[in-house]
């Protein structure tokens, strides 16, 4: 085997890839998963232990786990992308970590703009469960032998910031509604458990469901020209029988529908209302997850069983 | 260094005493120009806030600092009030013990409110004033910066200074924060008047509020309000119309029924914000607004009782605080001293090490005309040698001399290193 190629272990039947595939991927420069799955996973505890007590090395400590992180995943998917030049980062593999990577830096960026907050506690859950679904998800290429490779980088990066998107959605709207039911009850504001302001983090949710919806929208769009371009006469795969389409059709028509709502009800631009919405809007995304990483379809397993034979980067052993 | 401190505090003296002893900052100025012209020999600041009015002097070791009866002296005569009447409440501090005062006042566990964020700024300014005048030097620089640092450590070690325990402090800090992001761009309405208000007016002002509606069934006095705080005044039929408008509400009325009715508020403000945060604190005893009021969605209703059992819990919180704040003192104290002490051993450092550097080269000297055929290299090995071997030799004596200034004076090794080595007073 080639330096630099990739190797995956199976654990499984092989053609169906029905059951839990372990994948642990080594990079040719000695990074995989568990590197930076480590280090978030630490820097979570270390959000945890801060609920009981802070000391002054605390959040130094916390920043260093979650930005060694970042970089050994930043190194991850660099040598991901020089293995697969033709498409890069195009499996739902890559797909999923590198929507748990730009939540990282999200994470990152929110913790040196809002110091003492605990927003971790609530990101890095996120960031290790899309990390921890990309060991259930395909690593072929989805536009390996497409026509337009344009559409399929379109079809991908809008997607995947309608993820993230709604994921930064969810997580305000959460974080939202707690710090609400704690202003209700009057309840001093604790040291070691610290949420943004209501008006921040409202700010957040009400962008995160528009930027949702308008990426959502590109995402499906794409996806659909992107079907018509590679399946031009097939008719053995119908696009609205796919469960990863459906889900996404129903998330986009929940995005649009809640923004017209918010538009035309103006008690809906509030805070609560808005978290609501946001929080529902997960719920489809989670179903997305779900089909793309458990259910055979041409996103999902299926997609990899149909064209393994067909990437001669990947090696299973 | 030999340091004095006389002063009084709100322990010690009557506010009516204090008030009469007070220094602003053109008083203070004149007051240190004096006392440097009197005393050029001896450094001082004078700390002169609404609870304490205390004067820091301190002098090189070898001299004594005037007695504290000068320095009350000098408090008494700047004001005109006769010494005798202060005398028994004055409190009259030396060395070890103003150490540990200033740096218990800094960290603000001397404060009428224990925690409270001020006084850092005070002593601070105590300071940066007694610079600009010049009546500070070394000393004094040293002391107050290790208050300062003092003050510092047990602000970010404890969690002293993060409890609040007024009701307007904690009303802004704790609750209106969560909510808003920013006060800049935020419309404050206050209804009525009283000490409480005025005080979280002065909260929302240091926070950037700038929109003030103020409301007031005395029109005039609203007026009169509105102009101290910059704001605008309210008539009271307008009440409600600038109750939809409003981010954060004060209410301060001595009215003995609510003002704000549900039924009112159902009808004319609610429908109108469409769920738009509201903050509305509620200072009025008997309450202004109807409990059920603070039911609504977005409206964040806050009594007094509401906050007096935050406050009571933060007190409880910086009390158990304290140990952990005094033991940072304590800490502080120490070393601070230790390096005081340590510093006065330097000359006898410096002429030892002199001494020791003379006699090497002299050495060298000797050996190198003895011995001419070495060559550069091997002359380089011999005075590495010779440095190797005075810092041996000496590094013994110095470390005890340290070790003696930290658990006390180094008067006696001091002495004895002299008389050993023969080193000139």
């Amino acid at each position: 085997m080639a330096v630099g190629t990739i190797l995956s272990w199976g654990v499984g039947s092989r053609r169906g890839m029905t059951d839990v595939v372990l994948v642990c991927t080594l990079m040719s420069s000695g990074v995989n998963i568990f590197c930076f799955t480590a280090c978030y996973f630490v820097a979570w505890m270390l959000e945890l232990a801060g609920l009981k007590a802070r000391y002054g090395w605390h959040r130094l400590v916390m920043l260093a786990f979650a930005g060694a992180g970042l970089a050994a995943q930043t190194w991850y998917l660099i040598d991901r992308v020089s293995q697969a030049p033709a498409t890069p980062l195009a499996t739902t593999f890559d797909w999923c970590l590198l929507a748990a990577w730009v939540l990282a830096i999200v994470y990152l960026g929110l913790v040196f703009y809002s110091p003492g907050t605990s927003i971790g506690l609530f990101l890095l859950p996120l960031i290790l469960l899309l990390v921890g679904a990309a060991q259930f998800a395909s690593q072929v290429p989805l536009a390996a032998r497409q026509a337009s490779q344009f559409w399929g980088v379109v079809h991908g990066v809008t997607l995947l910031l309608g993820t993230v998107t709604v994921c930064l959605g969810f997580l305000s709207g959460l974080m939202y509604l707690i710090q609400s039911h704690r202003l209700r009850k009057a309840l001093p504001p604790v040291v070691s458990f610290r949420l943004p302001s209501l008006e921040w983090l409202h700010w957040i949710n009400s962008r995160a469901l528009r930027w949702s919806a308008l990426t959502m929208a590109a995402g499906l769009l794409s996806g659909v020209i992107l079907t018509h371009m590679k399946h031009p006469t097939d008719t053995s795969y119908r696009l609205w029988t796919d469960p990863v389409v459906l889900s996404l059709a129903a998330m986009l028509a929940w995005l649009i529908t809640a923004e017209i709502f918010r538009l035309v009800y103006p008690a809906a631009r509030q805070g609560r209302k808005v978290a609501y919405l946001t929080l529902a809007a997960f719920v489809f995304l989670v179903f997305m997850l779900f089909s793309i990483t458990m259910l055979d379809t041409v996103h999902g397993r299926k997609g990899h069983a149909n064209e393994l034979t067909a990437c001669p980067m990947e090696v299973s052993v | 260094m030999k340091l004095r401190m006389v002063g009084c505090h709100h322990r010690h003296m009557s506010v009516a005493v204090r008030e009469r002893l007070a220094f602003n900052n053109n008083q203070a100025e004149a007051a240190l120009v004096s006392w440097r012209d009197a005393y050029p020999d001896t450094e001082a600041v004078l700390l002169s806030t609404c609870n304490r009015v205390e004067l820091y002097a301190a002098v090189e070791g070898q001299h004594l600092p005037p007695c504290s009866k000068s320095l009350a002296a000098h408090l008494a005569s700047f004001h005109q009030v006769p010494i005798d009447e202060l005398q028994p409440s004055l409190v009259t501090l030396e060395d070890e013990e103003v150490v540990r005062h200033l740096f218990r006042v800094a960290a603000s566990l001397d404060s009428m409110v224990v925690g409270e964020p001020q006084i850092l700024a005070q002593v601070k300014k105590a300071y940066d004033l007694a610079r600009g005048i010049g009546s500070t030097g070394p000393l004094t620089h040293q002391f107050f910066q290790a208050a300062l640092r003092t003050a510092r450590r047990v602000a970010g070690e404890t969690p002293l200074h993060r409890h609040r325990v007024s009701i307007p402090s904690i009303a802004i800090a704790d609750f209106a924060s969560r909510i808003f992001e920013r006060f800049d761009d935020k419309m404050v309405l206050v209804v009525g008047a009283g000490e409480m208000a005025e005080e979280t007016l002065r909260y929302l002002v240091d926070a950037g509020t700038q929109n003030l509606q103020i409301a007031n069934r005395n029109l005039p006095r609203a007026r009169l309000l509105a102009e101290k705080w910059h704001g605008t005044p309210v008539a009271w039929d307008h009440l409600y119309e600038r109750l939809v408008e409003a981010d954060v509400v004060i209410s301060t009325t001595g009215a003995d029924q609510p003002i704000f009715t549900l039924e009112a508020y159902r009808r004319h403000v609610a429908p109108r914000r469409h769920q738009r945060p509201l903050f509305i604190l509620d200072l009025a005893v008997p309450r202004d607004f109807e409990p059920a009021i603070g039911d609504y969605l977005g409206t964040y209703l806050y009594s007094i009782d509401d906050l007096a059992n935050t406050c009571d819990q933060n007190r409880q919180a910086r009390q158990t605080a304290l140990p952990a704040a005094e033991k940072i003192v304590s800490q502080e104290t120490l070393k601070f001293l230790a390096e005081a002490r340590h510093r006065t051993t330097v000359p006898v450092v410096a002429e030892l090490q002199d001494g020791f550097r003379r006699t090497k080269q002299e050495e060298l000297t000797r050996l190198f005309r003895k011995v001419p055929d070495l060559d550069d290299r091997d002359r380089q090995e011999i005075e590495r040698f010779a440095d190797r071997l005075i810092a041996k030799l000496l590094h013994p004596p110095l470390e005890s001399l340290r070790d003696v200034s930290r658990h006390g004076s180094p008067r006696q090794l001091v002495e004895a290193l002299r008389r050993l080595f023969q080193l000139k007073e």
